[in-house]
């Protein structure tokens, strides 16, 4: 039996959480990252895990990989030269967008400047029509017309974009594979391909950006590939997408689109996977780290998806974990606005200078020094790596204190209030806007900053219960290990949803579950891992959005259609949920066909603990914390040295290797099997 | 009240932010449970607070800068009409009338209910939408060729719709009989109500929370620091007086060039923004209240001094702007004002002319100047039913001190999204034959203008009907400080054979035949600084991208093609 490790790839550090299938034994490790080649850090980690924890590259079984690396180089606009092939009369199109403005008061805010220039997009006289038919009938001249253009314009990727070629993608593919010919240097990207989905200027700036992000996204993916088939030859790697599933490498490397915002979607699916241990099904999740805090909703153990985004202001059409993101972090600055108001964030000292407390040269009050200001961090943090210097955050605080006339500590619960209200107005955008009630949610802080804050958000909200995972720090590297390796299929077919249509919509299905077939066999999946979840947009004939309807789920078998009245009360159903009204008598209509295709991992064990030594409840330490306008004595516990069914009350301090936790006078702490702190609020 | 309790900054921030999420929650509530598209996709719609005194505390982030204007207008009519003593507890008061109402023209409902604690009115909830229609003479109650507000649509002035929390159901019939496809109506009705009653219930726990003292000194202290920055700001821009003149085309029903006027003064902290000289009120439908008027100069001066200042009352109350009543900026019954987002386009450009040697940084080349609109309508060849398409277009922004104007954007007060073509295709028998960018539209400069955009469309298979409303396409958008013009915009049908008849600037129902496209080009924008200016690297962009013509560059820079590209 083998290990499984998850690897998170962040912009600091490097997270590894490795788990043993078969004993539930668990080893996490730390390392900094190297932006330079983030392949480096994860040869270094898996050294260290042989070395120091005795597993060896060997018995790996399982590698889970997310990476930043798109996100960065789209962040940093470090994409390869791009050209883009189109429909003869819309070469700007991809520039005109939604002809919207960011900010409505902002003469100076612009979308940004489209990735691929104007003399770099090319048009080929071709149409299709909203019937999938060809008006105008594509030369072969004019194909090769295009790539000559290709070619001269130096690109090192091509997008192909046709109007409609969600429809019939065979003006797009005929063009791709004369490129292949051609070009065998340049990567491509068919609409048709990265997400055959109406509304086409969504369609065409998510392939425009798998196009950008193909050459650098390549090269990193083939050279890890060839290292850890030598390191760890057992290993299959799989690399972590945006909507919470694995993909094999191969794939990443054609739609690296997919990993473009990866990162928060494994906090989220670590989330579910700690709310199934625990046993509670809905929960929103707070992922509170230096310079930004996501908030997502799961429900039912799942977290939500969405399936639009932008990313670095370009917008991604994509199934992507919904999640939401505030500038709200440790590195927080607290500033004075012009209106005398203070204000916390979302400037960041960020990792360098970093907060004053950290004794790096940052002098303006952050969040962190705040914390430690009201002794809910602790000057020496433990394991002692870094040490945290109180009289520089005082120094920090002191000059926003004296203009408000309060003391340094009222100042500093202050800056911790603003920050909470922020973190709060995020939470209610993903809660009460979409209509869920926080109240009926529990409450889960995670990453560095998420457990110090969590009592204040939850009081905000009236939330009653927050659920500390025992390792907040690396949730993203154990979301990882118990992803699934998963596939989007989807098609776009509009037509009347009624009993008239039934063979048409079925033979939709079923061309969808031929390329989940196709999928299975080739990664491949056992057939007693195999999953299917098909669902169906589905809107009022006239509208212009659609609604997402779940149909059916199997064990790998094409999906069924139920009885077409059934799928309509669904349908009202959910309009009524987020809409607050439906009209049962107009007729709906299908929009986009999803088959969501999943080869299930191994549903692990609740991490191993040592129980039978009965160890009694100790305080490590005692210190001042403040809480409600007075610094009060309290205990400060190590969280390594909780052991199930341990329970305490606030106020009190947990510390860890990752992450603290402050416990708010009167609420109640208890120590659950699966080692999460299960925090009740006072009411 | 006790008057030294000023709340500290901490706590005004920590209050704002709730009240903040107030206003937003209610406004993704009216959009998402709405009807009409107008609200449920293009967000035409806003919400807010306001105190006892009627003014305005917060806004939703997403509002429409014209809809500050009618909520006040509402709270400012409603105050005078009924004393407090006939002001209760489950009352809500509606309206729509610019002249009797506040409002800034008809399809813009107005709803407010007071908020009461312990018996004590502390300020109101309110929200305004833009329905699909609202009676009149023409389906949309939009369309140009109205000549008087009666022709408009159902005029409502400020009324009670429920009292004590019960809905005068006489009054609600008399309205819904009034609109077209009146269970759409009564929708968007109900989700104004719904999104009133949310508002309602947040606002009153946040008063539970932080004490009704709390919360009301919180509302003056939010109007009070915005009045300061604003104030500050103000300050900022070197005394003097500034003048500045445009004209709109025409208001299509037979006036044309109609004048926009304005004087600005400003000494020290204060700015008065005089409209006297303007045009008398027209026959069409160009005419805009004086609020609007009001609205369009908060947003411009938050725009050119302040875009992170919050919208409220400070902002208002910190310029004064008058014109003479019965001008087209502050027009008087019957004006009819439909089409009054023209005008406000144009009273914009005219506050940063204006203001361009003051703030020389701050001021941008005239952008597209319009909310250019066109409408197909028809029957649909194969299912036999009716269909209306109607479109805003973008065009040119203005260059700017330090960056051209961007190409093909709604500029201003307007930023409403296109529909994709792959949408409209599939819902309209329509084919839509190109769309982008008019090759040297944008006008020269140190900073060049932003470019127009072209749009063609055809009928499939039938016959239909082509509506065109646009502006700045008999007078170029201006540059500034040297830069030159963008181009004006133009509609045209164009036959089988390429040639093309031009079309007036605003038009109703032109036939288009299956076999003829309709042309529809939005103007560009005006730059900002000489020509000359224009640096090298600027001036490659401009060929290499082939946004502008060798012709065109030699023509306004004077520099020969280079051979080299």
């Amino acid at each position: 039996m083998g290990w499984l490790i998850g690897v998170d790839v962040g912009g600091t550090f490097t997270d590894f959480y490795a788990i043993d299938r078969a004993t539930g034994a668990i080893a996490i490790h730390k390392t900094p990252s190297t932006p330079a080649n983030p392949a480096d850090a994860i040869l270094a980690g898996l050294d260290v895990l042989s070395t120091t924890h005795g597993i060896p590259a060997g018995a790996i079984e399982r590698l889970a990989h997310g990476t930043t690396v798109a996100t960065n180089t789209l962040l940093q606009r470090k994409g390869a030269p791009v050209a883009l092939i189109t429909t003869e009369g819309f070469r700007d199109l991809l520039e005109i967008g939604r002809q919207i403005r960011p900010k409505m008061f902002d003469l100076k805010a612009d979308a940004p400047p489209p990735l691929v220039p104007r003399e770099h997009r090319f048009e080929v006289r071709e149409r299709m029509t909203a019937r999938g038919t060809a008006l105008v009938e594509l030369e072969d001249a004019a194909i090769d017309a295009a790539i000559d253009q290709v070619a001269a314009s130096g690109a090192e990727a091509c997008a192909v974009c046709l109007l409609f070629a969600f429809l019939n993608p065979v003006h797009e593919r005929r063009i791709g594979a004369r490129l292949a010919e051609r070009l065998p240097g340049v990567s491509v990207s068919l609409s048709s391909a990265v997400q055959p989905e109406f509304r086409e200027y969504e369609r065409f700036s998510t392939t425009a950006l798998n196009a950008y992000l193909q050459p650098v996204i390549g090269r990193y993916m083939l050279r890890l590939g060839q290292e850890l088939t030598k390191r760890a030859p057992n290993a299959r790697l799989g690399i972590n997408q945006s909507s919470g599933g694995l993909m094999s490498v191969e794939r990443a490397a054609d739609f690296p689109v997919r990993t473009a915002l990866s990162g928060p979607a494994a906090g989220a699916i670590g989330a579910a996977h700690v709310a199934t241990l625990s046993g509670h099904p809905d929960v929103i999740t707070l992922d509170m780290g230096g310079t930004s805090a996501d908030v997502a909703l799961i429900r039912g153990f799942e977290a939500e998806i969405g399936f639009g985004r932008e990313v670095a202001g370009f917008p991604v059409r994509l199934p992507i974990v919904d999640v939401h993101t505030v500038g709200a972090g440790g590195g927080s600055i607290a500033w004075f606005e012009r209106d005398g108001l203070l204000k916390v964030g979302p400037i960041s000292a960020g990792a360098e200078p970093g907060p004053a407390c950290y004794g790096r040269g940052g002098i303006e009050a952050t969040v962190s020094d705040a914390n430690l200001i009201l002794g809910r961090l602790s000057s020496t943090l433990i394991g002692g790596a870094i040490t945290l210097d109180p009289a520089a955050a005082r120094a920090a605080v002191q000059p926003i204190a004296a203009r408000l006339g309060f003391s340094i500590e009222a100042t500093a619960e202050g800056i911790l209030g603003i920050v909470t209200a922020n973190m709060v107005r995020a939470i209610r955008t993903v809660s009460i806007e979409r209509g869920h009630d926080p109240r009926d949610f529990v409450l889960m802080p995670f990453g560095g900053a998420g457990a110090l804050h969590a009592g204040e958000v939850a009081r905000a909200l009236d939330m009653t219960t927050i659920i500390v995972p025992p390792a907040p720090g690396i949730l993203c590297a154990q979301g990882l290990v118990v992803s699934d390796l998963k596939e989007d299929f989807v098609t776009t077919t509009r037509m009347a949803f009624e009993p008239g249509n039934r063979q048409a919509i079925e033979s939709v299905i079923a061309s969808l579950n031929r390329e989940a077939q196709a999928w299975f066999t080739v990664e491949p999946v056992p057939a007693e891992r195999r999953r299917l979840r098909l669902a169906i947009d589905l809107r009022y004939i006239g509208q212009n959005f659609e609604l997402t309807v779940p149909i059916a789920q199997t064990g790998g078998a094409s999906p069924a259609l139920p009885d077409v009245e059934t799928v309509r009360r669904q349908f009202f159903e959910i309009h009524e949920k987020t809409y607050g009204h439906f009209t049962p008598d107009d007729p709906i209509e299908t929009m986009n066909f999803r088959l969501t295709a999943l080869g299930e991992t191994d549903r692990l064990p609740p991490p191993s603990t040592d129980t039978t030594a009965r160890r009694t409840l100790t305080a490590m330490s005692r210190r001042d914390v403040w809480f409600d306008d007075a610094y009060r004595t309290t205990p400060v516990y190590d969280r390594s040295m909780l052991i199930p069914g341990q329970a305490f009350d606030g106020p009190a301090i947990v510390e860890q290797l990752d992450a603290t936790t402050v416990i708010h006078p009167g609420d109640s702490v208890g120590v659950d099997t699966a080692l999460n702190l299960v925090v009740e609020i006072a009411r | 009240m006790t008057k030294n309790l000023a709340p500290d900054p901490i706590t005004t921030e920590i209050i704002f932010n709730a009240l903040q999420s107030v206003t937003d929650e209610s406004f993704v509530a009216l959009m998402k449970s709405a009807y009409s598209t107008n609200i449920k996709e293009r967000h035409d719609h806003s919400t807010a607070i306001v105190d006892r005194g009627g003014r305005l505390v917060v806004q939703a982030a997403n509002s429409i800068p014209v809809h500050i204007a009618s909520m006040l207008g509402l709270m400012r009519t409603l105050l005078a009409k009924y004393p407090l003593s006939d002001i209760h507890e489950g009352d809500v008061f509606c309206a729509n009338d610019p002249y009797h109402g506040g409002g800034t023209h008809l399809p813009d409902v107005n709803i407010a209910r007071p908020v009461f604690v312990d018996g004590v009115l502390i300020g109101f909830v309110c929200n305004i939408a833009h329905h699909a229609d609202i009676g009149g003479m023409s389906p949309g109650s939009m369309a140009g060729g109205m000549t008087e507000i009666y022709q408009e649509g159902l005029r409502i002035p400020v009324v009670k719709l429920f009292r004590h929390g019960q809905i005068d159901q006489d009054l609600f019939d008399l309205i819904l009989l009034n609109v077209r496809v009146v269970e759409e109506r009564r929708g968007d009705y109900n989700a104004q109500f719904a999104a009133l009653r949310l508002a309602h219930r947040r606002l009153l726990e946040i008063v539970a929370k932080n004490g009704v003292d709390m919360v009301t000194a919180v509302f003056a202290s939010i109007i009070d620091r915005t009045f300061a920055r604003m104030k500050t700001a103000i300050a900022g821009i070197p005394d003097g007086t500034y003048r500045f003149e445009d004209v709109l085309d025409n208001d299509g029903a037979g006036t044309d060039d109609v004048k926009i006027a304005l004087t600005v003064t400003v000494r020290g902290d204060g700015a008065v923004f005089d409209f006297t000289g303007t045009d008398r009120q027209v026959p069409g439908n160009v005419n805009i209240p004086l609020n609007g008027t009001i609205a369009a100069v908060c947003y411009v001066v938050k725009a050119m001094l302040d875009p992170e200042l919050p919208n409220n009352q400070g902002v208002i109350d910190s310029v004064t702007v008058t014109a003479p009543p019965g001008t087209v900026v502050s027009c008087v019954a019957p004006a009819s004002v439909a089409s009054r987002a023209h005008t406000s386009q144009r009273i914009i450009d005219v506050v940063i002319g204006a203001l361009a040697e003051a703030l020389p940084d701050k001021a941008v080349g005239a952008a597209n100047g319009a909310n250019s609109m066109a409408i197909f309508s028809g029957i649909h060849p194969t299912t036999g039913r009716p269909y209306v398409y109607l479109e805003t277009l973008g065009g040119g922004f203005g260059g700017r001190n330090d960056r051209d104007g961007k190409d093909g954007v709604q500029v201003h007060i307007t930023n409403t999204s296109n529909l994709p073509i792959e949408a409209i295709e599939m819902e309209y028998p329509l084919l839509v034959e190109a769309y982008g960018l008019i090759e040297d539209t944008g006008g020269a400069g140190t900073w060049r203008g932003g470019m127009g955009l072209r749009r063609v469309v055809r009928p499939m298979g039938h016959d239909c009907l082509f509506t065109g409303v646009g502006e700045r396409f008999r007078h170029q958008p201006w540059g500034i400080f040297g830069g030159e013009p963008g181009r004006s915009g133009r509609f045209a049908i164009q036959e089988a054979d390429g040639t093309e008849r031009p079309m007036p600037t605003k038009f109703g129902d032109a036939v288009l035949r299956h076999d003829q496209s309709a042309v529809i080009e939005t103007p560009g924008a005006g730059g900002y600084g000489p020509p000359s200016g224009r640096s090298v690297e600027k001036r490659d962009e401009d060929r290499r991208s082939g946004k502008f013509s060798d012709a065109y560059m030699t023509k306004h820079y004077g520099v020969a093609p280079s051979g080299g590209g």
